[in-house]
């Protein structure tokens, strides 16, 4: 289906634009004529129950890219598809975390870094009710890298069964990718880091003066 | 006291020409002379004169005085323990260390530092532009103080995931090639992502 097909089904699906939660928070940042589509993708989203805000981001984010309203129509579009594949992941893992937007949200981001259902319903299976975002994230980076999908979850998994958690996973992929930067071969890097674990290295601080430096981050200027 | 001969004192009053002298008057007026010439050689005044003179001279103005302070030669002597010398020079050098900053934001446990850097080279303006500003442009401006072509910021971002691209001169938008980690942005660019940690301070 071309994007304009998209489009034009899109608009034809739309409801009326009163019944447009995000309508008011679109107008002035997305182009005028992908407005309704875009606010259709979000009632229906909305209905369905998912997560609407990374589709309100995604359409943002288009707007400041100076993209044409019907790839961030495709792009919004495609963004809704993920996240719905993403809970249809987590019903299979448990029914408690497909009701939580953040791992839909952490599940769909690990799908569009080219993570297959598969192994994101593996290590899902093996963090049951817990955050899984870090993890899929490793495994993304480790195959990112060129490590084997299942290596890679293998490492993941054993870094779990050593009581690592959280952002600690992303310390167990880089300190692989560490080792093949300083020669190792992949499977000695992954054996190597696996010997380590649970104590991997974890990243460096900030330096002090980067803390005082560092100011929070205040909206900025509107743009037409 | 020795009289002097009438017509001596004519002559050396300038009454009488040395002509009329005799000859031992004579031998008296060179003596006389030699001593006049030895008088008129002498200091105006003795020692204890020219110290009484200064004292009676009238006192100076206060702004005399104070130039006269000022601009002459003065020996300072310091008398310091060496302990204290110790001190004092590790105190300005930790005054010439430590930044002239403040202590910096105070962070939230659900907060953490980000920093970004790039190389452009040039650039009159470059921003970091993401979902932690809502796409939203001019909200985290970097700068390149050194003019090396070398741009920063350091931000307080929420602990967790972010995505980002840099905007050069306000137009240019460059994935970050330092991330390491990146996402498809479904516009046919990628995004950078960035995971922000916890900082407890």
């Amino acid at each position: 289906m071309t994007a304009w097909r998209l489009v034009a089904c899109l608009l034809a699906a739309a409801p009326p634009l009163t019944a447009q939660g995000g309508f008011a928070r679109l107008a002035g940042r997305v182009p005028p004529p992908a407005l309704t589509a875009i606010d259709s993708i979000l009632v229906a989203a909305h209905r369905e129950g998912l997560p609407t805000e990374p589709l309100i981001e995604k359409a943002f984010e288009g707007g400041a890219k100076g993209v044409a309203p019907d790839k961030i129509v495709l792009a919004v579009s495609t963004s809704a598809s993920q996240l719905r594949s993403a809970r249809a992941l987590l019903r299979e893992a448990g029914e408690s975390q497909a009701t939580d937007p953040a791992e839909v949200i952490a599940v769909a981001a690990a799908l569009a870094r080219g993570l297959s259902p598969e192994l994101v319903g593996q290590l899902t299976a093996v963090l049951p009710g817990e955050p899984t975002g870090p993890a899929l994230h490793a495994v993304a980076d480790l195959v990112g890298h060129r490590f084997a999908e299942d290596s890679s979850v293998d490492l993941i998994v054993a870094a779990a069964q050593a009581g690592l958690r959280g952002l600690r996973f992303l310390d167990v992929a880089a300190a692989a990718v560490q080792d093949l930067q300083r020669g190792r071969s992949h499977a000695a890097a992954l054996a190597h880091v696996t010997s380590l674990l649970p104590n991997v290295p974890p990243p460096p601080r900030p330096a002090p003066a980067a803390v005082s430096r560092a100011r929070r981050v205040q909206p900025g200027p509107e743009r037409p | 006291m020795t009289h002097i001969d009438p017509l001596l004192h004519r002559v050396l009053d300038g009454e009488s020409p040395s002509d009329d002298l005799t000859p031992p008057q004579r031998e008296q007026f060179a003596a006389l002379q030699s001593a006049v010439r030895l008088l008129a050689e002498a200091p105006a005044a003795s020692v204890a004169a020219r110290v009484m003179a200064e004292v009676r001279r009238p006192p100076r103005s206060l702004g005399h005085r104070v130039a006269q302070w000022l601009t002459e030669r003065h020996a300072v002597t310091i008398a310091v323990r060496p302990v204290w010398s110790l001190a004092l020079a590790a105190a300005l050098a930790a005054i010439a260390v430590i930044p002239a900053r403040g202590p910096g934001p105070v962070l939230g446990e659900q907060e953490g530092i980000a920093q970004f850097v790039g190389r452009f080279p040039g650039a009159k303006s470059v921003e970091v532009v993401g979902s932690f500003t809502d796409w939203r442009p001019g909200a985290v401006v970097l700068r390149d103080d050194d003019h090396d072509g070398i741009w920063r910021a350091s931000v307080v971002l929420p602990v967790g995931e972010h995505e980002y691209m840099f905007v050069v001169d306000g137009e240019r938008w460059i994935t970050d090639p330092l991330a390491g980690r990146y996402l498809d942005d479904g516009f046919g660019r990628q995004n950078a992502l960035l995971f922000v940690r916890p900082l407890a301070r």
